[in-house]
């Protein structure tokens, strides 16, 4: 017996899962990716906002830094340095030679000078480094007293480099002209 | 067949597909890349800071030292030293009143004026220090106890005052104990004839 086929749809039959799920899949890939696609967009917004922010603040910081330090530049140029340099070098030489202790100098020619020599003159003369170079004349009674006083010199830490410069008899003394180095307690460099 | 019939809707996901996977690919690593190169602008923004803070900080002390000495000079040129018509009188005065005081009577006094001359190392300086130096030169006959009584009084006077030199000698016989003493004092003042130093320009 033959089967009857009844065919009552209007449309022909078509089978659109495939499609459809196709379609899902893809929507559903889109939305995730859109979504991941506008928060790091936003993310990025938020986040280069503040950098650029810092950067443009960091900028406006070196330029008033630059202005402030052009400022002083220009103040600096208007300064005489070397008339500065000059007058700051000989107000240090004059505090040295005002600092300068003749008492001390004196206590110490005390004690080193031998006994048969006697200071006549001294004038002191202010080196860079903090020594003082001694001239002096010297009367002594001997002729060993130009020895005898070079030797006590060598023999002070706070003389140096004594040297003579002459020395003339003159009746039964003996006049004595010498150079020495000396150090004071307070040594006052001279800038 | 079927994918044909649905081919607008089917074409139109791809296409946002496709652009949101393009944009999530691409744009992430431009992301990235663009935080690096800001970041790396930032560090060197935040380095020339630094530098420009530094090269301030430099100037200023420099102004300020400059200003310091500046201050300072002044205060000696203007003060200290003064101009003799401000203090050489007063000074005169403190030289005789040592002299007293030690007991020491100089019968006369020798003055002398003149420019002071400095041997500097600056070079090409020109023009004075702006200072003139007054000598003042006297003998005394003393005791060697009165001597240095005269010259540590010297010392510590208010006066800015040096000894420039000293020179002593025996008076008489020994035994008398009578020295003859020529000092050379020496004082400086501010020179009113030329131009104020440097010190007394504002920067």
């Amino acid at each position: 017996m033959k089967p009857i086929h009844l065919n009552l749809a209007a449309r022909p039959f078509r089978d659109y899962r495939p499609v459809y799920a196709a379609v899902v899949i893809m929507a559903l890939l889109t939305a995730f990716l859109a979504l991941n696609n506008v928060d790091t967009f936003l993310r990025y917004r938020t986040e280069t906002k503040t950098t650029r922010a810092n950067i443009a603040k960091l900028e406006q910081q070196i330029a008033d830094e630059q202005r402030r330090t052009e400022s002083f530049a220009q103040r600096l140029r208007g300064v005489d340095l070397k008339l500065l340099a000059s007058q700051t070098e000989f107000a240090n030489a004059q505090l040295a030679e005002r600092a300068f202790s003749w008492s001390e100098l004196l206590d110490r020619l005390e004690r080193v000078l031998p006994t048969d020599v006697r200071l006549l003159s001294v004038a002191p003369s202010f080196e860079k480094d903090g020594l003082v170079h001694l001239s002096m004349t010297c009367i002594a009674k001997t002729g060993e007293g130009l020895t005898a006083t070079i030797n006590r010199f060598n023999g002070d830490q706070h003389f140096a480099n004594a040297f003579p410069a002459s020395e003339t008899l003159n009746g039964t003394e003996y006049h004595i002209t010498l150079g020495v180095d000396y150090r004071p307690s307070i040594a006052r460099r001279v800038e | 067949m079927i994918w044909r019939e649905k081919r607008v809707l089917l074409i139109v996901l791809g296409l946002l597909l496709l652009a949101n996977t393009l944009f999530f690919f691409t744009y992430r690593v431009q992301y990235v890349s663009r935080l690096q190169d800001l970041d790396a602008r930032q560090e060197q923004a935040e380095a020339q800071l630094d530098q420009a803070r530094n090269a301030r900080v430099t100037a200023e002390q420099q102004l300020a030292a400059y200003k310091k000495v500046q201050a300072d000079l002044q205060v000696l040129y203007n003060e200290r030293w003064s101009t003799p018509m401000q203090r050489l009188t007063a000074l005169i005065d403190e030289v005789k009143r040592l002299a007293a005081a030690s007991h020491l009577q100089p019968p006369s006094y020798s003055f002398t004026t003149g420019e002071s001359k400095q041997v500097s190392t600056v070079p090409s300086t020109k023009g004075s220090v702006g200072t003139t130096t007054v000598g003042i030169a006297f003998t005394v006959q003393g005791t060697y106890e009165q001597v240095r009584r005269l010259i540590n009084l010297l010392e510590l006077s208010d006066q800015f005052v040096i000894i420039d030199a000293i020179s002593l000698g025996a008076n008489g016989t020994a035994t008398d104990k009578v020295l003859t003493l020529n000092i050379r004092l020496k004082t400086l003042f501010k020179d009113v004839r030329t131009t104020a130093p440097a010190a007394n320009r504002q920067l």
